[in-house]
């Protein structure tokens, strides 16, 4: 606010900063795609779950932090702080594979039992769909502010989990080691959900239940079951997106650090096509090319979000279906 | 004992009763047609004998079991399955997929190309569009399509509500004359309609429901003669 005045005292509070864009375009973009492959993991969350529901499952931002703090907590117990750890390559990577395991366990949990206890009950009661949506802000404050209660109102000690280094040299630009595993594991991840969906007998069910539930269930598909699962799949992808978080920002297990995060990965599943499987990949990788990119030719941090949502509306009032357009219920196999 | 018996059973939506002390029954083998007009509960019945609704009270068998209570994805593989009221396609899957769906619930899947063999047999257009999207059929070819995907369960009782709705004449004469096939080949089949006169021409038995009561039964032959029957759903035939 004192910047803002102060700029806009000299007339000068937005500038255009064309040479910053220029000279770190490609850097940009590899940090940009990094943030989208995280955004687009959780955004996986939120448009499986409206494809089965219709419901904007609002207490997803706060399944990806519980995957973040079950991160933090994992890694700190197997001896990892601030600087990196003294280990050898093999010993990080089954130290990371575990902390992903433990943050895919803790986020489905809670994505389970959100579902159960806070969703099932108005289903059997055929509650209206505002019921639904205000349950599951309600859900959000209750799991953050009960991070709060516990932990305490300051981030955990902040976990490293290696030397960051450069891999390789893409045309004069580096390439880091967290980039890469970052959008490749996800990239992968969106795949192999993406294939689930069209190929297998669960994607069978989701697919009709998103389409047609009664119908779904004259054909012997168990709409319970079928909802519990895409929650606990949102979950895993959450607990997975919560390892790159940390690996990215390693003070991120805050608890209200899903919150802005979260609103992102929603407005990712809602730019490409809420319910669709690429378009959320698509979005989310778009968002956080963007949103760096307004931040490098603006010159502040805090543009990243204005430019973000700007993007979001123009696109909506132009694409109001979203880029790809499609949901989850118009997937082919 | 009869495939199906319906015992004294009610059904209400919210306050609203929508079928008061119904009982019938459906013997194996038979062709039974449900008619009435527009309202008289002729949809709650086939969604509630499909379980998608909640009786309320009263008590339905199938097969020698109580099934009141049983969820409608478990009725389908007891043998139950119906076709309802909009055909219920699935707009994004293709003719294939939507065949697909119809199969889900079985476990055996070994005679599953003997199966497509069968409804290509019954409704050989199906085979001709088999990779098209089940929204860009026309009506006549979406029903065929939803008895069809009924038939993959290998149903022991078929319930088809409104199979003529909407349909050009040499549809509707298609659909009842696979109807008519079908139950040859060994399907019980429970008949919804309100086109009256083919209902009750090709049902062995028929009930007349009346805002949520049954009011007659008898052969279709019979219902076909009864006077009061004639005035009000046969127009002045």
């Amino acid at each position: 606010m004192h910047t803002l005045l102060a700029a806009a005292a000299d007339d000068q509070w937005i500038t255009l900063d064309w040479a910053s864009l220029g000279s770190t375009f490609w850097p940009s973009t590899f940090d940009g795609l990094t943030f989208g492959a995280i955004y687009a993991l959780v955004a996986l969350g939120y448009t499986l779950v409206y494809g089965v529901l219709n419901l904007m499952n609002f207490a997803h931002s706060e399944v990806f932090i519980t995957g973040a703090y079950a991160v933090v907590f994992t890694l700190t117990s197997l001896g990892f702080g601030a600087s990196p750890p003294n280990l050898s390559g093999p010993e990080i990577v089954l130290n990371l594979i575990l902390a992903g395991l433990a943050g895919m366990a803790a986020a489905a949990l809670v994505a389970f039992l959100l579902e159960r206890i806070a969703y099932r009950p108005l289903r059997r009661r055929n509650a209206p769909r505002l019921v639904f949506l205000i349950t599951a802000i309600g859900m959000s404050f209750v799991i953050q502010n009960l991070f709060f209660v516990w932990r305490g109102a300051t981030a955990e000690p902040s976990v490293t989990m290696f030397q960051n280094k450069a891999v390789f040299d893409l045309g004069g630009n580096l390439i880091y080691m967290d980039t890469l595993i970052i959008v490749i594991a996800a990239i992968v991840m969106m795949v192999g959900v993406d294939q689930l969906i069209r190929r297998t007998r669960l994607g069978r069910g989701i697919r009709a239940v998103a389409q047609d539930p009664d119908t779904a269930t004259l054909m012997g598909v168990n709409r319970e079951r079928i909802i519990i699962s895409t929650f606990v799949i949102g979950g895993v992808l959450a607990g997975a997106a919560a390892l790159f978080y940390i690996m990215k920002v390693p003070s991120g297990a805050i608890y209200n650090g899903g919150f802005i995060l979260g609103i992102k990965a929603f407005t990712a599943a809602v730019l490409g096509g809420i319910g669709n499987v690429r378009g959320a990949l698509l979005g989310g990788l778009l968002l956080g090319v963007i949103g760096n990119y307004g931040q490098v030719l603006l010159g502040n941090g805090q543009w990243t979000d204005v430019v973000s949502f700007i993007v979001l509306v123009l696109v909506l009032m132009v694409r109001p279906e979203g880029i790809l357009g499609s949901n989850l219920a118009k997937v082919r196999a | 004992m009869a495939l199906l018996e319906v015992d004294n059973i009610s059904v209400h939506y919210g306050r609203i009763q929508a079928i008061h002390d119904m009982s019938l029954t459906v013997e194996e083998g038979e062709v039974v047609s449900l008619i009435g007009a527009n309202g008289a509960g002729k949809t709650t019945t086939m969604r509630t004998l499909a379980g998608l609704l909640n009786l309320s009270a009263g008590k339905i068998t199938f097969d020698g079991e109580d099934i009141s209570r049983t969820k409608g994805h478990i009725r389908v593989v007891k043998g139950i399955s119906l076709t309802p009221e909009g055909r219920g396609i699935f707009p994004a899957m293709t003719v294939m997929e939507n065949l697909d769906m119809g199969a889900y619930a079985l476990k055996d899947k070994s005679q599953m190309a003997a199966d497509f063999d069968r409804v290509f047999d019954l409704f050989p257009r199906m085979k001709e569009r088999r990779k098209q999207l089940g929204g860009t059929l026309s009506g006549g070819e979406q029903q065929m399509l939803a008895i069809g995907r009924a038939l993959m369960a290998h149903p022991k009782v078929l319930l088809l509500d409104e199979p003529s709705m909407g349909l050009a004449p040499q549809f509707i004469r298609q659909i009842f004359s696979i109807i008519r096939q079908v139950n040859e080949q060994g399907t019980t089949v429970l008949l919804v309609e309100q086109n009256a006169n083919q209902a009750l021409a090709t049902a062995h038995r028929a009930y007349v429901l009346e805002t949520g009561r049954i009011t007659h039964s008898g052969t279709g032959k019979e219902l076909l003669a009864n006077p009061a029957i004639k005035e009000a759903y046969l127009g002045a035939a």
